[in-house]
C-alpha cells in the first residue's frame, strides 16, 4: 500500500487534533472499575492508615467490589520504586511530600492533577501543584516548655543556650528536614539560593542531641529525654502533646510555620485510573478531611470541608495559608543530591 | 564415567550464576562508570571516572569508607573474642546437650535482622532493659546508647557471631583428643593447651569466620541504618541513601564498587596473614608457639573466668533480644520503639488475626522461600556431585565462581538486578526475586551437599549395580535416601536464608510484591506498632519448629560447616 502526500498530511493532520483528547483523558475515558480490580495505594502508617481504610477503602471496596492494598512506610522506598517502575508502575496512586511530588510530576512518573476528581474544582491554590493536597501540616518548632527560658517566638530561638546539646536535628531530605534547612536559611538571610549562610548557622548549634529521621522517634527522644527541641509537623506533635506529653509546646515563630503538604498522586500508566481517582475523590471529601483534623490536625486543603468551632484554632484556615512561608522547589530539587551530601558532611556526621 | 557428565552437572549452577550474579554485577559496573547521573538515562558504554572522582574528591565519603572499614575490623575482633569461648563450651558439652546449644546459635541466625535489630533498640534504649537494670542498683542511666557506631557495632556483632561461632565449632570439634592429650601430659594447662594447640589448629576456621564476618559488616546498611540514627554512617547506608533518597543509582554503583574493592582487599589480607601464621598447611617448616612462663601464670589466673564472663555476655546477646521482642508482643504501648513494659495485652495478637495484617507479606516470603528452596536444592545436588564424583576442565574455577556470592556485598547484587529488572520488564518480579535468592542460598547448599555427597557410601552404589540395578535405580533407591538428610538441611537453609532476606529485596520488591522482611523493615523507618512484635514470635515459632524438623533429620551443626 502506497500513501499520496495529501492522504499523509491528512492522517497527520487528523492525529494533531485526535492528540489533545487522549493527552487531557478524563475520567470517562479510563476503563470502568470491575469487581476484583485492585487498587495498590503506597501511605505512611499508623493513624493514617486507619482513617483511609475508613473513609476512602470501605466505601470504593463497596461501591465497586475492588479490593485495595496499602503498602505502609516512608516516602523514600514508595517513591523510589514508582521511579524505577516509571511507565509500568505497581502503585496506583502513592503519598508523597510536596517537593517530591511536584518533581514526580515534572518527571513523568505521576500526573499531574486534573477535574477528573470531582474534588479537584474545591482544591486550594497551594494543594493543586504536584498532585492533589490532601493534608496542610506546616513544619514548626516544637519544645519542652520546662526547658525554656522564655517561649519560643522565632525561628532564631533554636539558637538560644539552653538549647545546646538539646536538639534533635531532622535528617535532609525529609521534609522537616528541609524545612529547618530552608527556615534557617531565611531567617540568618539567605534562601533557597544562598543555602550556604544556613549550613553555617547550623552547624553552629552541633553537637546534636540527635538526627531524627521519624516522628516515632522523635516522639519517643522527648519521652526519654534525649532531646528536648525539634522541628516537627505541629499537627501530629499537637496530638503527641495532648495524648502523651503535656509539657510539649508547638511553637508559633513570628517568621511564619514552614508551608507543608500530603500530597496523593496517581501514577502514570496505572491500570486503575478511575479507582484512583474516586479513591482521592474520598480522601478529599469532608467526612474523610474532618477525621483528619480530628485525629491529627491535619487542615483541609479543600474549601468546602466544613470544620467545626471547636477544632477551627488548631488548624491552618483556608485564609491563613498564604501566611505560610514557601519555597521555590525547583531550586530545592535541582539541590537536593548536593545538598544532602553536604547535610551528611557537615550536619549529621 | 562419561567426559560430559561433569560439565553438565556443574552446567545448571553456574548458568544461573551467570544470569543472577555475573550479569548484575558487570551491570553494576557499566553504571558506575556513568557520567550521566540522570535516573533515567540510558546507560552508556563509553567509560567515564566521573563517580569515582566525585568520591574520592570528598573527604566524607572517604572518611565513611574508612570508618565502615574499621567499624567491621572492631566487630571481627570482638566476634573472634565472643566467639572462641562459646565455640569451646559447646565443643566441651556432652553430645546429647550439643544440638541444645547450637540451636541456641543457630535461632538468632535465622530471624530477620530487622527483628533483632529492634531487639538490640530496646535493650540499648534509654527506657530499654540496661538502664533499668542501671537504675535498679541505684546507677545513673545512659542515655545515650542508641544512635552511634558503638550501638551499630553491638548489633552487628549480635547479627554475625553465630557465623564466626559455627565457623571455629567446625574446626575445634574436628581437634584430635590426641593431640590434646599430649599437650595435657607435656604439662600443659587448659589455657596453655587453647593457647598453643586448639587456637593454632583452628585458624582455618578464623580465617572463614573472619572473611565472612567483614563481609557482611562492611556492607550492612539495616542495622546501620536503625541502630546508628542518621549520626552514625556506614557505606552501606550511603549506597541506600543515593539509590532512594536521591535517585542516583550510578554514584550508588560507585560507592558498591569500592565497597567491594575493600572486601576483596580485606579478605586477601585475611587469606596472607593466615597463611603466615599456618604453615603446616602449606608443608613449610613450623615454629611451635610458646607462650613465656611468667605471662603463661597470668593468662592461668584470668582467661578461666574471663571465657566464663564472654559465655555469659555471648548467650545474653545472643537470646536477650529474642526474647525481649516475645515480651514485646504482649506490650500495651502505642510504638513498637517504646522499651518500658506498661501493661499486658493481647491487642497486638487480636489485631494480627482480625486484620490479617502482614499476612499477605508473609505468604509473599513463604511462596517465595519454598520456590528459592527447591530450585536451590537441585542446582546445589547436581553441582555438590560435579564436585565430589566428577573430573572435568575448569572444576577448580567453577568452584570458587559458585563460592563468590558469599564474598562479594549483597548491596551491590541488588542494585544491579534492580537495574536489569528495569530493562527486561518482561521479567514478572516474583521471578527476579528467585532469581537472587537461589543465588545467596546457592554457595550455602552446595557447601552443605558436598560434605553430604561425600560421605555417601561407593560401596553401596557398587553392590546395588552389581546386583543388577541400572542408574536411575540406584539414584532411587540407594542415593537418595542416603542423601535425605544433607537435601533436608540444604532445602530449609535456603528456606530460612530466603526468608529473612532483606538486603538484596528490598531494592526488588513491587508494591504488588513485598516480603514480610521488607515490609517490617519499609515501615520501622516510618512507624511501627508492636503488631510487628506479634508476627516476629510468630515467626520465631515457626522457625524453632523448623529447626526441631531439621534436628530430627540432620546433626544441626553440619548445617553451616565448611
Amino acid at each position: 500500500m502506497t500513501l499520496s502526500r495529501r492522504t499523509f498530511g491528512r492522517l497527520v493532520l487528523g492525529a494533531g487534533v485526535a492528540a489533545p483528547f487522549c493527552f487531557t483523558r478524563n475520567a470517562s475515558a479510563a476503563p470502568a472499575p470491575k469487581p476484583g480490580d485492585e487498587l495498590i495505594v503506597g501511605i505512611w502508617g499508623g493513624v493514617q492508615e486507619r482513617i483511609v481504610r475508613e473513609y476512602c477503602e470501605k466505601p470504593l471496596v463497596a461501591k465497586y467490589g475492588c479490593k485495595v492494598r496499602l503498602v505502609l512506610g516512608g516516602t523514600p522506598e514508595r517513591r523510589a520504586r514508582a521511579y524505577a517502575e516509571r511507565g509500568r508502575p505497581s502503585f496506583d496512586v502513592l503519598y508523597l511530600n510536596m517537593a517530591e511530588s511536584r518533581q514526580a510530576v515534572k518527571d513523568g512518573v505521576t500526573q499531574p492533577p486534573t477535574a477528573a476528581v470531582p474534588q479537584f474544582a474545591h482544591l486550594l491554590g497551594l494543594a493543586k501543584l504536584g498532585g492533589y493536597g490532601v493534608a496542610i501540616n506546616p513544619i514548626t518548632i516544637i519544645y519542652d516548655k520546662r526547658k525554656a527560658r522564655a517561649p519560643v517566638t522565632s525561628w532564631k530561638d533554636l539558637w538560644n543556650p539552653e538549647w545546646k546539646r538539646r536538639i534533635a536535628w531532622p535528617a535532609y531530605p525529609a521534609a522537616q528536614g528541609a524545612a529547618g534547612l530552608l527556615m534557617s536559611a531565611k531567617v540568618w538571610g539567605g534562601d533557597e539560593r544562598n543555602i550556604d549562610v544556613a549550613f553555617q548557622k547550623i552547624k553552629e548549634l552541633k553537637p546534636f542531641a540527635a538526627i531524627s529521621s521519624s516522628q516515632d522517634e522523635l516522639y519517643q527522644m522527648f519521652d526519654t529525654g534525649i532531646c528536648d527541641i525539634a522541628i516537627e509537623f505541629g499537627s501530629l506533635s499537637r496530638k503527641y502533646g495532648e495524648t502523651r506529653n503535656p509539657n510539649l509546646v508547638i511553637a508559633a515563630p513570628k517568621e511564619g510555620q514552614a508551608a507543608s503538604l500530603n500530597v496523593a498522586c496517581i501514577t502514570v500508566g496505572t491500570a486503575n485510573q478511575r479507582l484512583a481517582e474516586e479513591w482521592i475523590n474520598l480522601h478529599l471529601s469532608e467526612p474523610c478531611m474532618l477525621a483528619y483534623a480530628r485525629e491529627t490536625y491535619y487542615s483541609p486543603t479543600v474549601d468546602n470541608a466544613r470544620m467545626p468551632d471547636d477544632l477551627k484554632p488548631k488548624l491552618v484556615a483556608a485564609n491563613d495559608v498564604g501566611r505560610l512561608v514557601d519555597f521555590d522547589w525547583d531550586v530545592v530539587n535541582r539541590n537536593q543530591r548536593a545538598w544532602v551530601t553536604r547535610f551528611n558532611r557537615e550536619i549529621a556526621g | 564415567m562419561k567426559k560430559w557428565l561433569g560439565p553438565a552437572l556443574a552446567a545448571p549452577a553456574t548458568l544461573w550464576l551467570l544470569a543472577a550474579f555475573a550479569a548484575p554485577f558487570l551491570v553494576v559496573v557499566l553504571m558506575a562508570m556513568q557520567a550521566d547521573s540522570d535516573p533515567f538515562a540510558p546507560l552508556s558504554f563509553i567509560p567515564s571516572a566521573v563517580q569515582f572522582q566525585a568520591i574520592f574528591e570528598d573527604n566524607f565519603y572517604v572518611s565513611v569508607l574508612l570508618k565502615t572499614t574499621a567499624l567491621a575490623a572492631g566487630v571481627c575482633a570482638v566476634t573472634t573474642l565472643l566467639a572462641y569461648p562459646l565455640a569451646l563450651w559447646i565443643v566441651s558439652l556432652r553430645p546429647k546437650w550439643r544440638p541444645l546449644a547450637i540451636s541456641a546459635v543457630l535461632v538468632p541466625l535465622l530471624i530477620n535482622v530487622v527483628v533483632r535489630s529492634l531487639g538490640i533498640e530496646l535493650l540499648l534504649a534509654p527506657d530499654g532493659l540496661i538502664n533499668a537494670v542501671l537504675a535498679a542498683i541505684g546507677l545513673p542511666r545512659a542515655t545515650n546508647m542508641l544512635y552511634n557506631y558503638g550501638a551499630i557495632a553491638v548489633g552487628l556483632v549480635q547479627v554475625f557471631l553465630p557465623f564466626m561461632v559455627l565457623a571455629l565449632y567446625d574446626v575445634l570439634q574436628s581437634t584430635s583428643p590426641r593431640v590434646l592429650e599430649a599437650a595435657r601430659s607435656l604439662g600443659a594447662s587448659r589455657t596453655a593447651e587453647f593457647f598453643t594447640v586448639e587456637l593454632p589448629l583452628s585458624l582455618p576456621g578464623l580465617r572463614a569466620g573472619l572473611t565472612f564476618v567483614f563481609l557482611m559488616a562492611s556492607t550492612t546498611y539495616v542495622s546501620a541504618r536503625m541502630l546508628g540514627g542518621k549520626k552514625a554512617f556506614t557505606t552501606g547506608m550511603l549506597v541506600w541513601q543515593e539509590v532512594l533518597e536521591n535517585l542516583n543509582g550510578q554514584f550508588a554503583a560507585a560507592l558498591a564498587l569500592m565497597m567491594t574493592v575493600i572486601a576483596v582487599i580485606a579478605a586477601v589480607t585475611i587469606a596472607f596473614g593466615m597463611a603466615r601464621m599456618t604453615p603446616w598447611l602449606s608443608f613449610r617448616p613450623v615454629r611451635a608457639w610458646s607462650i613465656p612462663r611468667g605471662v603463661m601464670a597470668v593468662l592461668d589466673a584470668i582467661v578461666p573466668l574471663l571465657a566464663r564472663m564472654l559465655i555469659a555476655i555471648s548467650l545474653v546477646l545472643l537470646l536477650l533480644p529474642l526474647v525481649l521482642v516475645f515480651v514485646q508482643s504482649f506490650n500495651d504501648v502505642p510504638q513498637a520503639t517504646m522499651a518500658g513494659f506498661r501493661a499486658f495485652t493481647f491487642r497486638w495478637y487480636a489485631q494480627l488475626l482480625s486484620s490479617g495484617l502482614y499476612f499477605d507479606s508473609f505468604w509473599i516470603s513463604l511462596q517465595l522461600a519454598v520456590v528459592t528452596s527447591l530450585i536451590t536444592v537441585a542446582l546445589a545436588a547436581a553441582a555438590a556431585f560435579a564436585l565430589v564424583r566428577t573430573r572435568f576442565t575448569g572444576k577448580t574455577a567453577a568452584e570458587a565462581f559458585w563460592m563468590f556470592p558469599i564474598s562479594l556485598p549483597q548491596v551491590a547484587i541488588g542494585l544491579g538486578m534492580l537495574r536489569l529488572l528495569q530493562m527486561f520488564t518482561a521479567l514478572p518480579a516474583f521471578m527476579g526475586l528467585v532469581l537472587v535468592h537461589v543465588t545467596i542460598a546457592l554457595p550455602f547448599c552446595i557447601g552443605l551437599l558436598r560434605a553430604s555427597v561425600q560421605q555417601l557410601d561407593l560401596a553401596q552404589e557398587e553392590a546395588a549395580g552389581s546386583l543388577g540395578a541400572g542408574p536411575l535405580r540406584r539414584v532411587l533407591h540407594v542415593i537418595l535416601p542416603g542423601l535425605a538428610p544433607g537435601l533436608a538441611a540444604a532445602a530449609i537453609v535456603a528456606l530460612l536464608l530466603s526468608f529473612e532476606e532483606v538486603t538484596i529485596t528490598s531494592f526488588l520488591t513491587t508494591a504488588r510484591m513485598t516480603t514480610l522482611p521488607v515490609r517490617i523493615y519499609a515501615e520501622a523507618s516510618y512507624s511501627l506498632e508492636p503488631t510487628v512484635y506479634a508476627i516476629s514470635t510468630f515467626i520465631i515459632a515457626v522457625t524453632l519448629a523448623a529447626m526441631l524438623a531439621l534436628g530430627r533429620l540432620v546433626r544441626l551443626d553440619r548445617v553451616f560447616s565448611r
